[in-house]
């Protein structure tokens, strides 16, 4: 036998789903502009129909429909597009970083330019040249020996900048570390929040979408796996459970857990020694995870990052690591050659220099470029001109011969040291034998010419790498977006919807009333 | 695929951002000239153009040595023209001395100007450039004549005993016969290479010419032991000492001037044509630069205005899409 309030109870319920409805379109309109929102919907079953079975069930034709209810809020999102994303953010951390950094190291080098180190050994030949066509007149010999001091500058000036900026790039390591390690942290809160609520039946979609946004932060510095781990309890089936944040090394070795359930790991990057801008020979050695509670520690050593993956490798790569005996990264190799260019130049110079005579009729001086500290060998930011000839500038050795004031000879071969093949052989110049520096076979010239077009090349396949991840993340954003954001439109039309069928709800609620009061009010009172 | 306003307005701002990044790199291009601003841009074309502003520097260079170079040859041969010159005057004031008919005061007036003439030459064969004394070798700093001590009572110098031979031993005194001239080469890089020697070595020529006007002058002294000269003695110093065979008459140093003169013609003549090289070179290496690295302005130009009509038209079309939706239309 059915209730007499049967119709009242299947419109109340009507209505208040509407209503649920409405609300929740009322929350997608308000969030459409929130970062990582993806639009929820109600997902509206209807109720079991009257009767149900039993030992007491009336017999009727048919089930009789009961109303609706709202069996579940759920967020509209794409695991696999996620993941897609999350891969994609992995390079363009990768590459943006590594554009910048060598963006800025093309910035310093200032190539090609009047300014650059390719000037100042043009302005050094040139000065020689004028020495070697006038050998008596102080002034060029002057000016020769300051152009000489010009280009030790020069090298000092960019083995200065060049650190400065590997320095920060050690800082930005650190910051990375530290926002990381946040963001596990966060991961994690969000987890044992999540914990708490799901066993009651709820599903916190809101909750969901905050930790979504930083597990894509996340992937940006270092490339992780997501496994959802459900809740158990009375989870409702469209729950998503806490996440387990895995880092799973690139040579197969046993995978680390970051985060599991509300535990959160850190990481430090070489453990106590850490890396800050200021001791540039600390370089990256290994990540230190410290777990706790049901997370892993472990030690992430280089070959254990995928490469071409993550800002945090990127920033590895370009400050320094240490591989076997060596060290290696960007800036280290890069600053090495330019060390091994000033070394050279300087050792060949000084040997050239000593076998020529002075304007006095002396032998050169042996040391015509020297240290600025004597306790280092020289390289690019350790040489300067030795300080007896910046005082005198008969002293440059521009001759051949003894005694012989208008002889320019060796002023020549001193210029065109820069064009000599260095291989590390002897050669005879003018009777005179001078071992060459190791350059392989290259020339001064040719060997810095071959750092800036490796700078150029490196820094083109960064920024066109840089540009496609972009482009990629772009599309993959865009699919994203399709599946997850709001599109007022069809709120709007939504929100239509739900409003007329409020109302008709309404309307049948005065209908049902309307029948009640003819059966209580109106049956049988006959005649009044 | 469900397209969303945020979506609408997330790729209107994404592409303004690249049609902003195309203007200014064309703006860049332009206001510089130049198609690159960083190695990354082209690797290709900064290395190509370090090498080619060096070769420019090179040029430039060469082109100032020259300068040099024609420094030095042009004076040098002034001053052996001035040298030919005097030669003749020596040789007709001989043919005049050599005439028996003349007085011992006649032969003293030839004497005296034969040694004015002797002092002069001298003075040219220690002609400087600036602080250089052209024709004493690598040893530029020593002029070639020097004041004897104690000075010479007619006025005349001696060949400087100070200098030293290429290979470092000391010169024999002036008195020798043939003097070992200190034979350093002066020499000037006017090309990738090529050195040109720029001086003349003087010390050989012009002790010779000095020991010859020594000679005449001896011959026409009046106090000459054993007696005055006869006619014919001093008439070999026209064409040769019978008595000395190895020493050079007149004859013989107006030869060697001439010699020596047209050396200096011809290094000159190569001079012009290293010159003619040059100035092709720059040009060529001045083209190859421009044809590397300089933006071709009307392309530039054209890009630019194209990539500002589209631009406009995104922002344009932009604005009306992003502005509209549904909630403008329900009442």
């Amino acid at each position: 036998m059915r209730s007499t309030f049967m119709g009242l109870e299947t419109s109340r319920k009507g209505l208040f789903t509407q209503q649920s409805a409405l609300y929740t379109t009322g929350h997608n309109i308000s969030n459409a502009n929130t970062l990582g929102f993806s639009r929820q919907r109600v997902n509206m079953q209807a109720t079991p129909g009257f009767p149900t079975a039993g030992l007491n069930t009336p017999t009727y034709p048919g089930h009789l429909g009961t109303g609706v209810e709202a069996g579940s809020i759920q967020r509209i999102r794409d695991e696999f597009v996620d993941r897609q994303y999350r891969q994609e953010t992995n390079k363009l951390g990768y590459w943006e970083s590594r554009s910048t950094a060598i963006s800025q190291m093309e910035d310093i080098m200032d190539e090609p330019s009047q300014y650059g180190l390719n000037a100042a050994l043009e302005q050094l030949w040139k000065g020689l040249q004028d020495v070697s066509a006038t050998p008596e007149n102080a002034a060029s010999r002057k000016v020769a020996i300051e152009r000489a001091d010009h280009l030790a500058d020069s090298l000092n000036y960019m083995d200065t900048q060049l650190k400065t900026i590997q320095g920060n790039l050690g800082n930005e390591i650190n910051v990375s570390t530290n926002r990381i390690n946040s963001l596990l942290k966060q991961i994690a809160a969000i987890n044992k929040q999540v914990q708490e609520v799901e066993p009651n039946g709820h599903v916190p979609n809101d909750l969901y979408d905050a930790r979504d946004v930083l597990i894509d932060e996340l992937n940006s510095y270092i490339p992780v796996s997501v496994e959802r781990v459900p809740t158990g309890g009375l989870a409702s089936s469209v729950a998503e459970g806490s996440v387990t944040i895995i880092f799973k090394p690139y040579d197969g070795a046993t995978p680390i857990k970051l985060v599991n359930g509300r535990d959160a790991a850190s990481i430090s990057v070489n453990g106590n020694a850490q890396i800050d801008g200021n001791d540039l020979t600390n370089v990256f050695d290994n990540i230190q995870v410290t777990g706790s509670g049901t997370t892993d520690t472990g030690t992430i050593t280089y070959n254990q990052l995928e490469p071409g993956k993550g800002k945090l490798l990127s920033l590895i790569n370009s400050y320094g690591y240490q591989d076997g005996a060596n060290v290696k990264g960007y800036y280290p190799e890069t600053m090495a050659s330019l060390d091994k260019l000033a070394s050279e130049f300087a050792n060949v110079f000084n040997a050239m220099h000593e076998q020529g005579f002075d304007f006095n009729g002396d032998p050169g001086i042996k040391e015509f470029f020297v240290p600025i500290d004597n306790t280092k060998p020289m390289s690019a930011g350790n040489i300067k001109v030795n300080d007896v000839l910046l005082k005198d500038s008969s002293k440059l050795a521009a001759s051949s011969g003894a005694n012989e004031e208008g002889n320019g000879k060796w002023a020549l071969e001193l210029a065109n040291i820069q064009s000599m093949v260095q291989n590390g052989s002897a050669v005879t110049i003018l009777g005179k034998t001078i071992t060459t520096g190791n350059l392989e076979g290259a020339t001064f010239n040719s060997f810095y010419q071959a750092i800036i077009g490796k700078l150029g090349v490196d820094g083109e396949e960064a920024a066109r790498l840089n540009a496609t991840s972009e482009t990629l993340l772009v599309t993959i954003g865009n699919n994203r977006s399709s599946i997850s954001s709001v599109s007022l439109d069809e709120e709007m039309t939504n929100m239509i919807t739900f409003q007329q069928a409020y109302n008709a709800n309404a309307r049948m609620i005065t209908v049902i009333d309307e029948t009640l009061d003819k059966i209580i009010n109106g049956m049988g009172r006959v005649g009044i | 695929m469900r397209v969303t306003q945020s979506m609408l307005s997330n790729n209107m701002l994404l592409n303004l951002n690249n049609s902003y990044g195309k203007m200014s790199k064309l703006q860049d291009q332009i206001t510089s000239g130049s198609k690159i601003t960083r190695p990354s841009d082209d690797p290709v074309i900064a290395v190509k153009g370090m090498g080619y502003r060096r070769d420019l520097g090179q040029v430039e260079q060469y082109s100032r040595n020259m300068n040099e170079v024609n420094n030095w040859l042009d004076t040098s041969d002034e001053s052996l023209s001035q040298v030919g010159e005097q030669m003749k005057r020596v040789r007709e004031l001989v043919i005049q001395a050599a005439n028996d008919t003349n007085s011992a005061d006649e032969r003293a007036k030839i004497k005296s100007e034969i040694d004015q003439i002797r002092k002069q030459l001298q003075d040219v064969a220690n002609t400087k450039i600036g602080d250089r004394y052209i024709f004493s070798g690598t040893n530029t700093g020593k002029p070639l004549f020097v004041e004897a001590t104690p000075p010479n009572a007619d006025g005349t110098k001696i060949l400087n005993a100070d200098f030293t031979l290429y290979d470092g031993t000391a010169m024999p005194s002036a008195s020798a016969d043939k003097l070992n001239a200190p034979d350093g080469d002066v020499q000037i890089e006017v090309y990738n290479g090529i050195q040109l020697k720029v001086n003349t070595n003087g010390a050989d020529l012009f002790g010779n010419v000095d020991a010859l006007m020594g000679k005449i002058s001896d011959l026409l002294d009046p106090a000459r032991l054993p007696g005055p000269a006869t006619g014919s003695e001093i008439s070999e110093a026209l064409g040769g000492f019978a008595t000395d065979s190895t020493s050079d008459d007149i004859t013989n140093i107006h030869n060697k001037i001439l010699e020596v003169q047209a050396d200096v013609g011809a290094r000159q003549n190569r001079v012009e044509l290293m010159e003619n090289r040059l100035s092709i070179r720059e040009v060529s290496v001045t083209k190859q630069m421009s044809n590397n690295e300089d933006v071709d302005y009307s392309k530039a130009i054209t890009e630019m205005v194209t990539s500002e009509s589209i631009h406009q038209a995104a922002l344009s079309v932009g604005a009306k899409i992003i502005q509209q939706s549904l909630v403008d239309f329900i009442r």
